[in-house]
């Protein structure tokens, strides 16, 4: 992603905090690859994972809903940073064009290949496959109905893009109006306020919607998602030119662990009574929210402290990141489908999809990308 | 009297007029974010309450765009600060036909797309498709006209009397699309139909505005001076 | 020389208001003051010489080109700034000052900040908080640190304060220092114009009663106190613009004054008491009262 690797523009601060924020966000991108090659074995989506495997574990929805809670929030504070680093250093108009650049036009450019390349794999997983998710199963019966109803156009796991997009909007027009001075008031009160206000300001999204919350597809911006997400870009916002601030934080970094261990566990004993859909009780919300906002300020502190030197393979990794993210869910689904019909233990499934994928996204990284034009949109 | 056009200075110009536009285009951009995400809450009452918003922002993006360009520019005397530049009358007329066309054409546009989008992308019947776009073809004509008069008449009393006056004709002329057959039935159906009368409304609606637009270059091509 | 500007035969007509057959120019590196009251026609002449306006009959020919068709080229020349123009109010005078280092290359960024000190304005600060003083610097500053070669004021110190008043005219001072720009300056203020201008010229109802330089006005007008009688047909004299009775005495007012004229009073049975040079102010005022031309 648009990042101070070598090679950066002039003027990129050597600062290697910058660099441990940029290896963080890698983190985030290949956790949530991880994440959705763990999704074909969990219990609790297999009704509506497509590439839902007939093995599953009760411990798998015990391991991915932490990092589900935490890694999109930290994506999205990691990119408000590198929106005010950009802003900084290249003024608004070096932004939008850069906005276009590296998020406009590989949006619209994979949207419609990585939509069709699933309908692709999942039409034949319909056809073929032996042992179909329950969800296929679901399409199979729809398609077979005399007139099929169309499925409403997402934007899929590109949402995150999408949002990008509007928070970039949001930021312009906050900009023009003046408002951005209020985020510089909200911070300048203080790590201590900011980290207990942050949970608060994301509780009302976490109500708004199921939980565990679901990815914002839907082609018109969700209320939810811009109340949840929002908050973190805005943060990283104001974090830009403040790293400091989060020095006292780091002494409550273990008993943070700690406690938001602990919540998780609350988390997990609503979960085994089963998920919500489209509002949750503001009790479990607002342990979301605590998860959400401490967790992604403890995994920022750790990153802080422990990826700031950067060596070859997170740097290699860094940069390819945004690639390997943008494509791993067709591939993902497709080796899910070819493996539904395997006897094999589900853990050695999972760790060949997910090498699989991370193996062929690092390839055609390495080919089309590394050192071809391509580098300045997508490397 | 040919002119060459000074294409440097004239961007200049309509770089300036969207500064001086750019804090009500911010806030207009704003509603129509939250006018969109009102319509994906998608239950009966955010849907009514985000469309409403939607034309509210789109009037308003008309109304704002030529009152900043043209009727304040007047109002507070900056023309003749602009007249004293080295701009000729029709470098002034094209900077402010191309200055107006970008300040209100780019949420009209957006504003067009994400309707085409959620007609097409979610349970809402395809064949609303036809309505909604004569709905924001007659939105297009009330503001060439709209713009057409602001450049030729300085009243601001006619210039609102006109603004006003267009945009509030949608109602009716929503009314007048739901008498004709041929537009009305396909609204309910998936299926998106382009009957005679659509195509020939469409077609009065786009050739009025381009008519309307080339008349200003016309009239302002032959003018040597200001006044 | 070559002119700054030169009209022929110029003539504008608006349904209440006409400039008639106007002759006038310039001379390069002179100054110009245009004097009239409110509505003689000083705005109409300044934008038919920037091209603004576009006249009915007659010739304008401005730094060389003639307008309004070459007024692109010539408005890059010349500084015009009237009494009816206003800046943008939302936006600040650094955003201004951005806009015509865009415009003109002459653009002088020194002599611009040293206006700004002198003229003690706020570039930060946007112009809906600037008082009329101020507003009138700031757009004069926008003028003067272009460069031009030719420089219209309509009304430059009309509203301000003594103080800015004075701050105007030094820094006009100091542009007439450079003997190739030229001034044309409008002003119902006639001491300024005294201070000023090389050239005088006397605008009333859209007709150019009167132009000539300075020295010329102050040395030939003369405002003569008689004793005696005044004779009917004195104030048919063609040297005497104005013949009035002051009490017991006559005050006459002299256009064309010559060493002689005392003795040929003297001889109709007049004994001048008293010869005053007169302001520019009073030969002004006595112009328009006479209808003539000087």
């Amino acid at each position: 992603m648009q990042s101070p690797t070598p090679g950066a523009p002039q003027g990129a601060p050597t600062d290697t905090r910058v660099h441990a924020l940029d290896h963080l966000r890698a983190l985030a991108m290949l956790m949530g690859v991880v994440f959705h090659a763990a999704l074909a074995y969990s219990p609790l989506v297999q009704p509506i994972w497509p590439g839902a495997d007939r093995q599953n574990w009760w411990g798998v929805d015990a391991a991915i809903w932490l990092p589900h809670l935490i890694r999109m929030p930290l994506f999205f504070l990691v990119a408000g940073f590198f929106t005010a680093w950009l802003l900084a250093q290249r003024g608004g108009a070096g932004l939008a064009r850069q906005r276009v650049r590296r998020i406009l036009l590989p949006f619209l450019l994979a949207w419609p290949l990585v939509h069709v390349a699933t309908s692709f794999s999942t039409q034949w997983a319909m056809q073929y496959v032996d042992h179909p998710a329950p969800l296929l199963v679901l399409f199979r019966q729809l398609m077979a109905m005399p007139d099929p109803p169309s499925l409403p156009l997402s934007t899929g796991h590109l949402w995150f893009l999408y949002y990008l997009l509007l928070f970039s909007l949001l930021l312009w027009g906050a900009r023009s109006l003046d408002w951005d001075r209020f985020l510089g008031k909200w911070l300048d009160a203080g790590p201590a306020v900011v980290s207990l206000s942050l949970p608060l300001l994301l509780w009302p999204g976490f109500m708004l919607t199921g939980a565990p919350h679901p990815a914002p597809e839907g082609l018109l911006p969700q209320f939810w998602a811009m109340l949840i997400y929002g908050p973190f870009f805005a943060l990283g916002l104001g974090l830009h030119g403040r790293l400091h601030w989060l020095a006292p934080l780091q002494r409550c970094f273990w008993p943070g662990v700690l406690l938001c261990l602990g919540l998780y566990a609350l988390f997990l004993l609503r979960l085994a009574e089963g998920a919500t859909l489209t509002s949750t009780p503001w009790w479990w919300a607002a342990i979301e929210a605590l998860i959400a906002g401490w967790g992604s300020l403890l995994a920022l502190l750790a990153g802080l402290r422990w990826m700031q030197h950067a060596n070859a393979l997170m740097r290699y990794l860094a940069a390819s990141s945004y690639w390997t993210y943008l494509w791993h869910l067709p591939i993902l689904l497709t080796l899910q489908y070819l493996l539904m019909d395997h006897n094999w233990a589900w853990p050695l499934k999972f760790a060949l999809c997910l090498s699989a994928t991370l193996a062929i996204c690092l390839l055609s990284y390495e080919w089309l990308v590394r050192r071809t034009a391509l580098r300045r949109y997508v490397g | 009297m040919s002119q060459e056009l000074n294409m440097p200075l004239i961007r200049l110009l309509v770089v300036k007029d969207w500064q001086l536009f750019q804090k009500q285009l911010a806030a207009l951009v704003l509603a129509g974010i939250v006018a969109l995400a009102l319509l994906g809450l998608a239950k009966p009452w955010s849907f009514y309450l985000g469309s409403l918003l939607l034309i509210v922002v789109l009037v308003a993006a008309a109304c704002f765009a030529i009152g900043t360009s043209l009727l304040t520019e007047r109002k507070e005397q900056t023309l003749a600060f602009v007249m004293s530049l080295p701009v000729s009358p029709l470098d002034m007329t094209v900077s402010k036909l191309a200055g107006n066309l970008i300040t209100f054409g780019v949420p009209f546009l957006v504003l067009l797309l994400g309707t085409l989008l959620v007609i097409l992308g979610t349970p809402l019947p395809d064949g609303l498709l036809t309505m909604a776009i004569l709905l924001f073809g007659h939105v297009l004509l009330a503001y060439c006209l709209s713009l057409t008069v602001a450049m030729q008449v300085e009243s601001e009393g006619w210039n609102l009397f006109v603004m006003i006056t267009s945009m509030v004709l949608i109602n009716p002329f929503i009314m007048l699309l739901g008498q004709i057959d041929s537009i009305r039935e396909p609204a309910r159906g998936n299926d998106i139909v382009w009957s005679t009368p659509a195509l020939a409304i469409l077609a009065a609606q786009i050739l009025l505005s381009l008519a309307a637009l080339g008349y200003i270059l016309w009239r302002h091509r032959r003018r040597a001076a200001f006044y | 020389m070559t002119a700054a500007f030169a009209v022929s035969g110029l003539c504008k007509r608006y349904p209440q208001f006409e400039l008639k057959d106007l002759n006038l120019s310039l001379p390069e590196g002179t100054v110009m003051g245009l004097v009239g009251v409110n509505g003689a026609g000083k705005t109409t002449l300044l934008r038919l010489l920037t091209g603004i306006a576009a006249p009915d009959a007659g010739q304008v020919e401005v730094l060389g080109r003639r307008l309004p068709e070459a007024q692109v080229a010539a408005k890059r020349d010349i500084g015009f700034a009237s009494e009816d123009m206003r800046l943008y109010r939302s936006q600040s005078l650094d955003w201004h000052m951005q806009l015509m280092r865009q415009i003109y290359p002459a653009w002088d960024e020194s002599y611009a900040q040293h206006l700004i000190q002198r003229f003690d304005l706020n570039p930060a600060q946007a112009l809906a908080g600037f008082s009329h003083g101020q507003r009138v610097k700031a757009l004069l500053m926008l003028c003067l640190a272009r460069r031009p070669r030719l420089l219209l004021l309509d009304e430059p110190t009309t509203g301000l304060d003594p103080v800015a008043r004075m701050e105007v005219l030094e820094s006009l001072a100091d542009v007439l220092r450079d003997d190739q720009r030229s001034v044309l300056f409008s002003s119902h203020n006639t001491h300024d114009v005294e201070q000023l201008a090389d050239s005088i010229a006397f605008l009333h109802r859209g007709q150019l009663i009167a132009h000539a330089d300075k020295e010329s006005f102050l040395d030939n007008w003369r405002r003569l106190l008689c004793l005696g009688q005044a004779p009917g047909n004195l104030k048919a004299w063609p040297e005497l613009a104005q013949v009035r009775a002051a009490g017991s005495q006559i005050e006459i007012k002299v256009r064309a004054w010559r060493e002689d004229l005392p003795q040929r009073l003297d001889a109709i049975g007049l004994s001048v008491q008293r010869a005053d040079p007169m302001t520019l102010e009073d030969i002004f005022v006595t112009t328009v009262r006479a209808g003539g031309v000087a």
